[in-house]
């Protein structure tokens, strides 16, 4: 009794087809994209990073950032105008996300009066000294990764990604927690080789703006180093209208200050 | 109270032996919590400022300790078999614990910067994936050498080299992981010649040729003194006694330093082969008169009192002279030096009570017919080879002592002009031998690169911004409501970007317009403050540290240096135009933060705080040398003075030094410095107590003659030869003037007895070269071979000392029994 008891649910996985399974958690990490990247047609929000080394010692970085989706779970227009620390203000990034190629982007560097195409290259280095990468900014191509659902019980869904092409990543795996009701991401443990992560992403507060559930509060760590960095939103906002022609080249230089002004 | 000891010890010869036996037991029971030390560092104290700095230093711009791991094909490193083996090893060293993974440092672990097509730049592993065809391969290096920071210290500049730099958290687990490194290599099968070093590997070889001198060295000193013994004393159960007081004496000596928790460092790993030889001369002494005095059916108990009672003021006092020569080590402010000297010292005086207590009481409990066997079998002393030789050597000090006298002027002069040539020099890795794998590894690396020695040159602004910011703060309250007044007090404990993101957030939920106006205000100036903080990103400072650079490049002296400048010079060039032209610094501050915001947009943001710190206020250069030698790291310290001297550093910065080869000079240079202090203490203190043992000024002065000529002669000589004047050396000075001093005692003592009783001083200089002669030849011999074993020790300070010891044992017998004659001859009135 005991012994069927055990194999009952083993035997019910078995009988779904692995395919299925696929396909649902794969339905699953596209709502998630679409909640944490994808919400309104645009939005802009004023960001905070706290940047903590493992001794402790501290670096801050503010940014406001401007996005456009051109279509859901598509194309989308970034930019990011830097105000702090001073010596970097005016630096902005200009980021058009590509769904079938890589990321175009661009860097604008008053100090140097320098415009500079960025090759995408590898998204998976530091943005700005902190220990968000690129891609934990602009959001990860879901079709990079297969998944397999771990689990279903409770609130969350458990995920774990593979990168379909490992020789372009520095994981071996990842495992996803998602939000059931708000499809956002919670927590993201990130594995190269055992079951001890070295990196990990968390979502450490929620806040519901114009109907849409926002990471308002997030923290990375470098669970090797002991570094982590904290990264606030505030003055969230979606469905402004932002013109289409504020993403272009010519923002890098002349910000389109209207829509940076955060006191409106 | 001698006499009351004596007595004690014959009657209670149980308690003695059992006394002894447990003392030795409890002793021996604490060895097993030896705790080697083979930290340089630990040269210096604890709370040594130069020491503080350099480990605050490591820790701000975390620089590890590293294993390095140098791969070399003469045919070339950039060919993809061996770059495959390169990113195995590395890729290897990336899953072991205790590896600092971030921080490795290996071409497949570092980023590239290139530009990619016009107006476009690029960031990417340098070496993501091998490449797999020699263009792919030559790519590489051209992109290598294209980035100054690796050029030269993760591939040589003969592209037949690379380097891996594996740190790790913890030394102690150095051995095994360079072990699994040298496994994955042998199993790669690679044809380049792989070496595997660093200072973690190099102490801890260390730390394991101390044990095998130990295992060595002491017991081959113990056999050899055992060999002589017998030599001398032809019987086994009676040399048994020296043997027991040598043995008792080195255990309980070693078991207190451990079991009081002292490390064992270099030198405390010689204690034994100090104590082994100098143990057992007090028993040579009363043994050599108890076998000239003893004939069958004496009282044994009547005869040893009567040698131990006229022996006993002479062994003190050269026991105490030895032990005062050691003591005096401790005004040398080198704490392993200073352990040393104090165990040593209290050894001695160990060995002088087990000897006064325990030699008697064996005596007298041996069976008298193994006393009476020694006797019979003892061969004739007046008719064997020494005696032949002493008796010599008697004759020859006799007569011509006005020639004598003026050769040991000459020699002293001579001495004296060989001293003013001594080179102070010394560099850890040269106490391996020369075939050692350390050092052929140590000499291969600096040939290829630009050098695996680092000093740290550490720039930094002494004015903090506190006074600026609480200024600022105080303007800004004046004018607030006191509400807000108040709420700025919060902000002093904040850093100064917090405090300004604190007053952003709280502009948004002011009302007041006057606060308001005064909070912008206040977070203006903050900002200014701030910018105006980061010294080390003002062009001006960035460019001092250039010329520095190159006028330290410019002299040979430093193989290579990498700073801040270089990073932003790369960025820079890179985010222009890649072209050589654009290598510069860009013209202001903000420029050069923008730059920077760039480098960290790698996968290695960290690096960037191995030159400087997140506030900007600290900037470390690292200064790569092909030499360790102190002599030459002490030229680049003269070097950057000299050039600060004729360019003054930007206003407000100051420069202090760190790294290992750094701190090498300091403690040699205290120990220099300590040394002498050392040297004079002990020769004060030793010619006071021979006034108060002789009663006498001359004899007093006489007693320190020789040792004075012996101590100049060594010393002149290693100055001649152009040996270099190292850690042991300079120990060696002082406590070998305690030492050499017995054979004056000893000799004076008796032929000044000799004269008085015959009141001929020629009668009384022949009669010294019989007995008393022979036993002062055979201390020196039993002294000077003991240290012998010595010369097989695995490390070169052993062999160094053991040399020294032996020839300066030696010589000082030698110029005792040559000199003391001729000046006795000469100033006969006055002695």
């Amino acid at each position: 009794m005991q012994r069927i008891r055990l194999l009952a649910p083993l035997l019910f996985a078995m009988a779904l087809p692995a395919s299925a399974q696929d396909i649902d958690a794969r339905e699953i990490v596209k709502q998630a994209e679409l909640a944490a990247y994808y919400a309104g047609d645009d939005g802009r929000s004023a960001a905070r990073m706290l940047i903590k080394d493992a001794q402790g010692r501290t670096q801050t970085r503010q940014f406001i950032i401007l996005r456009k989706d051109r279509e859901d779970g598509g194309a989308q227009d970034m930019m990011v105008f830097f105000s702090r620390p001073s010596d970097v203000r005016n630096t902005v990034f200009r980021v058009v996300k590509q769904v079938e190629r890589d990321d175009d982007r661009w860097l604008y560097l008053p100090g140097l009066d320098l415009v500079k195409r960025i090759s995408a290259g590898d998204k998976r280095t530091s943005f700005v000294g902190s220990h968000f990468f690129y891609e934990d900014v602009s959001g990860r191509r879901t079709d990079e990764d297969s998944f397999t659902l771990l689990s279903d019980e409770g609130e969350r869904y458990v995920l774990e990604g593979k990168p379909t092409d490992p020789a372009s990543v520095e994981f071996n795996r990842y495992v996803v927690e998602i939000d059931k009701q708000t499809k956002l991401p919670m927590l993201i443990n990130f594995y190269q080789n055992g079951d001890q992560p070295y990196r990990r992403v968390e979502a450490l507060k929620i806040e519901n703006i114009q109907g849409h559930p926002t990471v308002t509060h997030s923290r990375v760590s470098d669970l090797q180093s002991g570094g982590s960095t904290e990264m606030q939103f505030r003055f969230v906002s979606y469905d402004l209208g932002l013109p289409d022609d504020i993403f272009s080249e010519r923002s890098l230089r002349n910000p389109p200050t209207d829509w940076l002004t955060l006191r409106d | 109270m001698k006499a009351w000891v004596l007595h004690l010890a014959i009657a209670r010869r149980k308690w003695v032996f059992w006394g002894l036996a447990l003392l030795t037991a409890v002793m021996v029971a604490q060895l097993p919590r030896i705790q080697i030390d083979t930290d340089p560092e630990n040269m210096l104290p604890a709370d040594n400022q130069a020491r503080i700095f350099h480990n605050q230093a490591r820790e701000t711009f975390a620089m590890h300790d590293a294993i390095v791991v140098g791969a070399v094909n003469n045919d070339g490193i950039y060919t993809p078999e061996s770059l495959a083996a390169l990113k195995s090893v590395s890729d290897f060293a990336a899953t072991l614990d205790g590896v600092i993974v971030q921080d490795l440092m290996s071409l497949s672990a570092v980023d590239n910067i290139t530009q990619e097509g016009p107006g476009t730049i690029r960031f990417e592993w340098m070496m993501k994936q091998v490449p797999e065809t020699s263009e792919k391969a030559a790519q590489l290096r051209s992109n290598v050498e294209r980035l100054p920071l690796l050029f030269n210290t993760l591939v040589s500049e003969d592209g037949k080299a690379a380097a891996i730099y594996v740190p790790i958290i913890d030394k102690n687990q150095s051995y095994a992981i360079a072990r699994q490194l040298q496994a994955h290599i042998d199993s790669l099968s690679s044809t380049d010649q792989w070496h595997i070093t660093g200072l973690p590997v190099a102490e801890d070889r260390f730390g394991y040729e101390m044990f095998v001198q130990m295992g060595i060295s002491a017991p081959l000193a113990g056999l050899m003194i055992f060999v002589l013994l017998f030599i001398f004393f032809r019987n086994v159960p009676f040399i048994t006694a020296p043997m027991i007081v040598a043995m008792a004496t080195v255990l309980i000596t070693m078991g207190l330093l451990i079991g009081m928790g002292f490390t064992v460092h270099i030198m405390s790993s010689m204690i034994a082969i100090f104590l082994m030889p100098i143990a057992v001369v007090d028993s040579v002494h009363i043994m050599s008169e108890f076998a000239d005095r003893y004939r069958p059916g004496m009282s044994v108990k009547e005869v040893i009192k009567e040698i131990v009672g006229h022996l006993f003021t002479p062994m003190l006092y050269t026991s105490v002279t030895s032990t005062v020569g050691f003591l005096s080590l401790m005004l040398t402010p080198i704490p392993p030096v200073q352990i040393f000297g104090a165990f040593v010292g209290f050894g001695i005086m160990l060995a002088f009570v087990i000897t006064i207590v325990f030699i008697p009481a064996y005596l007298v409990s041996l069976n008298p017919a193994t006393l009476d066997k020694m006797q019979q079998h003892l061969p004739d002393e007046t008719q064997s080879k020494l005696a032949g030789a002493v008796r010599k050597l008697g004759k020859l000090a006799g007569s011509h002592a006005k020639l004598w006298l003026m050769g040991f002027m000459l020699i002293f002069a001579f001495s004296v002009w060989g001293i003013s040539k001594i080179q102070i020099n010394d560099n850890p890795v040269r106490w391996f031998k020369q075939d050692h794998q350390l050092r052929v590894a140590d000499r291969v690396l600096n040939d290829h690169f630009a050098g695996t020695y680092d000093a740290f040159l550490v720039l930094q602004s002494t004015t903090a911004p506190n006074t600026a910011i609480n200024r600022a703060l105080e303007t800004a309250a004046s004018s607030m409501s006191s509400a807000s007044a108040n709420w700025l007090k919060s902000l002093k404990t904040l850093g100064l970007d917090q405090a300004i993101s604190a007053i952003d957030d709280k502009l948004f939920e002011m009302t007041d317009s006057t606060d308001q106006a005064a909070l912008e205000q206040l977070m203006m100036s903050l900002e200014q403050i701030n910018r105006d903080s980061k010294v080390f990103t003002q062009p001006e400072v960035l460019e001092y540290m250039a010329g520095l650079q190159a006028h330290m490049q410019q002299s040979g002296l430093v193989g290579k240096s990498n700073s801040l400048t270089d990073v932003v010079k790369t960025v820079n060039r890179e985010l222009r135009s890649g072209e050589q032209s654009d290598y510069q610094l860009p013209a202001t501050a903000n420029g050069v933060a923008q730059a920077l915001l760039q480098y960290q947009s790698s996968h290695r943001p960290d690096d960037l705080w191995h030159f400087v710190t997140p506030d900007y206020q600290q900037s470390l250069l690292w200064l790569q040398l092909t030499s360790g030698d102190n002599q030459d790291m002490t030229a680049v310290v003269d070097l950057v003075d000299d050039y600060v001297a004729t360019n003054p550093l930007p206003e407000g910065l100051r420069y202090d030094w760190a790294g290992k080869a750094y701190l090498n000079v300091v403690w040699q240079q205290a120990m220099v410095a300590g040394m002498l202090d050392s040297l004079i203490s002990a020769f004060i203190t030793v010619f006071i107590m021979m006034v108060i043992l002789f009663r006498s000024l001359v004899y007093g002065t006489l007693a320190m003659l020789p040792l004075t000529i012996t101590i100049s002669l060594i010393y002149g000589l290693i100055g001649w030869i152009g040996k270099d004047y190292d850690m042991p050396i300079a120990v060696l000075s002082s406590l070998t003037l305690g030492l050499s001093v017995d054979f004056a005692i000893h000799f004076l003592e008796r032929a000044r007895d000799t004269y008085r009783n015959t009141g001929n001083l020629r009668t009384a200089l022949q009669v010294m070269f019989e007995e008393p002669g022979r036993a002062i030849s055979r201390n020196a011999i039993v002294i000077a071979m003991g240290f012998t074993p010595l010369l097989f020790a695995p490390l070169v300070p052993y062999i160094t000392v053991g040399i020294f010891l032996a020839s300066i044992m030696a010589v000082s017998a030698l110029v005792t029994l040559i000199m003391l004659p001729a000046l006795m001859t000469l100033l006969q009135r006055r002695v």
